[in-house]
């Protein structure tokens, strides 16, 4: 028999099993339950209100804040120039650019933390990277950068040098009042420095 | 499961390995095939030896039957292969100097390596050539980065363009591929050559 036959042959019924069977469009790539969970439990996904402040005010590029809430609580009050991406309509194909990309760092934000955190399972599921959730969501963030609680004065210094940013942040984003120097501590200027936090780093506890 | 290294199942130096590996072996099979004797590549064109049609034709349906089945039984993700992006302006013009150059040095890219590791001079010549023109494109990428970056289509499928399915137009393909195997060897008893 001829190679040619004896190929014709094989690869004509693969083809024809191939072309009767319906394509397989389920996308395999998923992560198992136990990896889902192990990224759940180390809390990678989460962004401090501090770090999201400091870069909001620094006017990182890298930035974009999500509003995962629905239209009409968006245009009630939103983060500076965050965008709109109600979670009914995340996995509209119109949103599928903004959401998987390997650029920007995606924060999703909610009133709580449920809803964001329920949009970063859902793209983190999908196999998208660089999405991360705003811990406490705005409630947190009302209570953290707008109006900060002041430390009893026996606290570590640190805690007084994060409500002096938080205080100064508030201001800058629109909220709280006046800064006043904590008296335990003298920076050099009003407006403390303002450190950029690692974007990956664990909860820290937040202002 | 697949791809394996986009995976993270295996790391990057695994999958440069295991390229490595595969590689050995498509440069082997590609001398044994006679891929380092330019006078059988530029057969083709002449329609006296239709090797190379029937070896890279063969390889293409194996593979894309491979994907495919591999797909069907959720052994590989289809939508993570990364597909070259198509750019049509400059897909046609190099198509026609890459084709002047296969018919007149009579190798592509990686047969004039093959021949180069068996020693041939034509093969050394032709990879000498290739540096130049490399070379050329790079020092004057300015002037043609209009053309070369023009018509870009993303990573367009034929099948998806047809508005078949993977597996029917893989089915046509086949045909297709069947078909041309016999006018090959057909051309190949007219235009017998008894040396070269």
């Amino acid at each position: 028999m001829k190679p040619r036959t004896l190929l014709a042959l094989f690869i004509i019924p693969l083809g024809l099993i191939i072309a009767a069977v319906p394509q397989n469009k389920t996308n395999p790539y998923k992560l198992s339950p136990e990896e889902l969970l192990g990224e759940l439990n180390s809390r990678t996904q989460f962004v401090t209100p501090e770090t999201v402040a400091d870069m909001i005010i620094k006017k990182d590029p890298s930035l974009r804040l999500i509003d995962v809430r629905s239209e009409d609580e968006f245009e009630k009050f939103s983060l500076p120039g965050a965008i709109n991406i109600p979670s009914s309509n995340l996995l509209s194909d119109v949103y599928m650019e903004i959401l998987d990309q390997d650029v920007k760092m995606n924060v999703f934000y909610s009133n709580g933390t449920l809803i964001a955190n329920e949009a970063w399972m859902i793209t983190r599921h999908l196999g998208y990277i660089n999405n991360y959730v705003l811990e406490g969501g705005l409630n947190y963030w009302f209570e953290a950068i707008l109006n900060p609680e002041k430390p009893v004065s026996t606290s570590p210094d640190e805690e007084f040098a994060r409500y002096d940013f938080c205080k100064s942040a508030g201001l800058a984003l629109g909220g709280g009042g006046p800064v006043q120097v904590t008296q335990d501590q003298a920076p050099a200027s009003v407006k403390p420095a303002v450190k950029s936090g690692a974007r990956k780093k664990k909860a820290a506890g937040g202002c | 499961m697949g791809p394996l290294a986009i995976n993270e199942l295996i790391s990057e130096n695994t999958n440069l390995f295991l390229a490595f590996i595969i590689g050995i072996g498509f440069g082997f099979v590609l001398e044994q095939s006679g891929f380092s004797s330019s006078r059988k590549l530029a057969g083709v064109f002449y329609g006296y030896d239709a090797v190379v049609l029937k070896v890279f034709f063969t390889a293409a349906i194996t593979t894309m039957l491979g994907l495919l089945f591999f797909s069907l039984f959720g052994w590989i993700d289809l939508s993570l292969i990364y597909i070259n992006p198509t750019y049509l302006t400059s897909a046609i013009v190099g198509g026609i100097i890459m084709g002047a150059g296969f018919i007149m040095g009579g190798y592509c890219p990686g047969t004039s390596f093959c021949g180069a590791s068996i020693g041939k001079i034509d093969a050394l010549v032709f990879i000498g050539g290739l540096f130049i023109g490399v070379f050329i494109f790079g020092i004057g990428y300015d002037l043609w980065e209009g053309m070369y970056l023009a018509n870009f289509l993303g990573s367009p499928k034929v099948s998806k363009t047809l508005g078949l399915t993977d597996g029917v137009f893989a089915f046509f393909l086949i045909l297709i591929a069947l078909s041309m195997f016999w006018v090959a060897e057909w051309a190949e008893k007219k235009f017998k050559r008894e040396e070269y």
